[in-house]
Order: C-alpha cells, then sequence, then structure tokens
C-alpha cells in the first residue's frame, strides 16, 4: 500500500492521533506559558521566589522527559495511591517541563533588564505604568518571543513522548498502524514528512522573529 | 538652584564621593573636569537623583531630590536610548515639546538625516546628539551632561556648543562634564576640577589657564 493508499485509507484514525497531540500540545502550551510566565515575573521581583524558579528549572531541566513522565506515570501514582489517565499524566509532566523553562527565561530577562532604559523613562516623567507598556514590556517582548515560540516547539516534538505511557496521540496511531499494515517506511516517512511540514515554517518563523525583533541592538 | 551639600557616596565597599559640595544656578554652565575615576559621573548620577547619596543632600530650587525627575535631565555617558524606538521616537516619547519645538531641535543640531533610524543604525556621535535633543525635549530646569561630546567631529562640536549658549540664555542651568578643556573654558561660567572624589579647586575659566592647586596644574599641564 502507498503512502496515499494508507493516508486515504486511514485518514480517520490518523486525524484522531493528530486531534489528541493538538490537545496535548495546547493544553501543555498554554498552562506553561502562562503559569511561566507568572512564577518568571514573581522570581524577577521576590530574591526568594527567584531562587525557587532558578532551583526548578535546574533540577527539572537535570532529568531526563522520558524518566519524569514515567516517574509520574508509575512510581508517583502508585505511591499516592491514585490513578491519573495517561493524557493528563503527559499534560502534567510536559507543562511542569514546559513551565520551567518559561518561568527561568522570564525571570532572566527581567532581572538582566538594564535599569538605567527605566531611570530614562522616569527621568522623562512616565508613569510607571507607561514605562511598563512604553518601554519594558516591548523591549521584553522582542527579546522574549523567538526563544518562547522555539520552546513551545520543542514541547510540540516531546509531546510524541506521550505515546510510551499509552497517549493514543499522533505517534502512537502511527505505531498502531504500523503492527497491523508493517509498512516502517511509507508511515514513518509520512510522519516524518507531516512533522516536517508543521515545524519547518514555525522554526522559519521564530528565526525570522529573532531577526526582526532581537536584531542587533548593540551600539556601534 | 541645583545643589548637592556635602555629598558621599560609597560603592561596593569604595569611597567614591568624600564630602563635595557643588551648585547649578539658573542660566549658567558649570563644567566638572578631572582624571577618570575621579566620581564626576558618580556625582552627576547622585545630583540627578539615579543614585541616592549615602550622605549629605541634594535640593532642586529648595525641594530634596530623592528620585529622577524631568526638572533634572541628565544625558548618559553611555546614552541609554530605547532599542525599540527611532531617535525621533525617543525625543517625543515624554510629550514635553510640541511637534515644532522638536523639528526645531532637530534642525538645530542637524540630525534630519538619520532621525528615524533606530539607534543601532546610527553612529556614537549621531546617538550623543539623540541622547541631547531627548534631554532637552523634556524641558528640564537642569541639565546634566555626560561627556556628550567625546564621539562628535569639531562642526558638531559648535553646534552643541552654540546649543548650550542658548539653553543657558533662556534659563536652564546645566553641568557640563568634558574631557574637552577647551570646549569647557568656552562655554562655561565656572569649572571645576576633581579628583580622587573630592573637588581639587574651582573657579571662573580663566582658572584652566592658571591653577592653584599642584595637583590641577600636573593634570592640565597638558593643555
Amino acid at each position: 500500500m502507498s503512502v496515499f493508499g494508507i493516508l486515504a485509507n486511514y485518514y480517520p484514525t490518523l486525524l484522531g492521533g493528530l486531534l489528541v497531540s493538538v490537545e496535548l500540545f495546547l493544553s501543555v502550551s498554554v498552562l506553561g506559558v502562562v503559569l511561566g510566565a507568572g512564577f518568571g515575573v514573581l522570581g524577577a521581583r521576590n530574591p526568594v521566589a527567584g531562587a525557587v524558579v532558578k532551583t526548578t528549572s535546574f533540577v527539572v531541566a537535570g532529568i531526563p522527559l522520558l524518566v519524569l513522565l514515567f516517574w509520574f506515570y508509575y512510581p508517583f501514582q502508585s505511591l499516592l495511591g491514585i490513578l491519573i489517565s495517561p493524557f493528563l499524566t503527559a499534560v502534567l509532566v510536559l507543562a511542569i517541563v514546559n513551565t520551567a523553562a518559561i518561568a527561568e527565561l522570564v525571570r532572566g530577562v527581567l532581572t538582566d533588564f538594564p535599569k538605567q532604559y527605566i531611570v530614562a523613562a522616569q527621568m522623562a516623567g512616565l508613569s510607571s505604568n507607561d514605562i511598563f507598556k512604553r518601554i519594558q514590556f516591548p523591549m521584553i517582548f522582542r527579546q522574549i518571543i523567538p526563544s518562547v515560540l522555539t520552546t513551545q516547539l520543542f514541547i510540540l516534538q516531546c509531546t510524541l513522548f506521550a505515546s510510551l505511557i499509552s497517549v493514543p496521540e499522533i505517534f502512537r496511531v502511527a505505531q498502531n498502524l504500523n503492527a497491523v499494515l508493517y509498512r516502517p517506511v511509507e508511515i514513518y516517512t509520512t510522519l516524518a514528512i507531516f512533522f516536517m511540514l508543521v515545524l519547518a515554517p514555525l522554526y522559519y518563523l521564530a528565526f525570522l522573529l529573532r531577526e526582526r525583533f532581537t536584531r542587533d541592538f548593540s551600539e556601534r | 538652584m541645583l545643589t548637592a551639600h556635602n555629598i558621599e557616596k560609597k560603592r561596593g565597599g569604595r569611597h567614591i564621593l568624600h564630602g563635595i559640595d557643588i551648585s547649578i544656578e539658573p542660566s549658567s554652565i558649570v563644567s566638572l573636569i578631572g582624571p577618570s575615576g575621579a566620581g564626576k559621573t558618580t556625582l552627576l548620577n547622585v545630583l540627578s537623583g539615579v543614585d541616592a547619596p549615602d550622605g549629605g543632600e541634594v535640593k532642586v530650587d529648595g525641594e530634596d531630590l530623592s528620585n529622577p525627575s524631568p526638572q533634572v535631565a541628565m544625558v548618559f555617558q553611555q546614552l541609554f536610548l530605547w532599542p525599540h524606538l527611532t531617535l525621533r521616537q525617543n525625543i517625543a516619547l515624554a510629550n514635553r515639546s510640541t511637534e515644532a519645538e522638536i523639528t526645531e531641535l532637530i534642525a538645530t543640531l542637524g540630525m534630519e538625516a538619520f532621525i528615524d533610524r533606530y539607534p543601532n543604525q546610527t553612529s556614537l556621535g549621531q546617538r550623543q546628539r539623540a541622547a541631547l535633543a531627548r534631554a532637552i525635549a523634556l524641558k528640564p530646569k537642569y541639565l546634566l551632561l555626560d561627556e556628550i561630546t567625546s564621539a562628535l567631529d569639531i562642526e558638531q562640536i559648535e553646534r552643541v556648543a552654540a546649543l548650550l549658549e542658548k539653553l543657558r540664555a533662556s534659563g536652564l542651568g546645566i553641568l557640563l562634564v568634558s574631557h574637552l578643556i577647551n570646549f569647557a573654558k568656552r562655554t562655561s561660567d565656572q569649572i571645576v576640577f576633581m579628583d580622587g572624589g573630592v573637588v581639587i579647586e574651582r573657579g571662573g575659566k580663566e582658572f584652566v589657564s592658571s591653577p592653584q592647586k599642584q595637583r590641577t596644574q600636573e593634570f592640565l599641564r597638558f593643555f
């Protein structure tokens, strides 16, 4: 069976897997960005919170995602005597990873923001609100948005690991399909092309944003 | 009058300023000269409210100054133009000058050709002029200028000198840090020589030709 034959015959199954992947990614992305931004701002304003954000980020980055996923899926639930669905477990673990990464990103950018730009704005008589809206936010947004986008694309790739705890996302569906049809070349090549078509433009967008917004601000 | 009395400033365990007294009257230009590391920039930061002194007081027309305020504008040595805004937007952001006033300022400083560029698209000399324009557009009572001529050519220095004289005539009090002794001598009503965080000597513009203190003589011997 050709690639097109597989797509024509099994598109409802593949589409189902794709929808689970999209749902998983959007949940993790929204949670990670919102919580990460919140913890990042908190960490920049409060030294204790800052230390917690740094340490958490360090610890999370130091544990392989697969280990974290399996630990939350088996020992964690066994220890607490609870049962969480594979999908929610994947959301929980990926959201922790995403939140830690975004929080440290936001904290770092806010902490390192040069104070003199704010002083110059105070001198110009701008209110605190105006300083945030017209100076801090645009500068920080431009600096941070490409990195946030790149992190989200990394997280999108990581959603494939959810297949290992039986989440029926696109990779899991492809594996199941291959078990029935045994057409690994066609199935996995299709999957690779699909991800490339989705991810490559987004990586290019991140590159363009980096070029446009975080262009060389250094003054010669 | 902008006055600083008995200013002390320490940083990182180092004593930078030792009991500095200085005042800038309206319609006057005071130049601060001295070797690198003398404490000139630190003093400007204290006078502008950017840094709080560890001792002494800064007053603007009798009122304590504890925070940066549009009354005392400063042009930093590193300029700190907002990088996401064009030079024109940098100058106009505070909205304290009319469009006509800003256009006149741009023309006075010869910035028409590059005014709509971003700071990183311009030379240091162009940015120095933009930073000066940004400070002037705030319509401050006092203007503190830290090395604003370091990257300007002779023609631009003349433009700036003429502008400073015009600002002085309009009632502005100006404190100028400069390594260009001739520029300081030409523009200033008073010159203050600092070294090691203390004022060594001060006087009218003629004092740079005949300093009394040995340290001042040493510093000015190449002039």
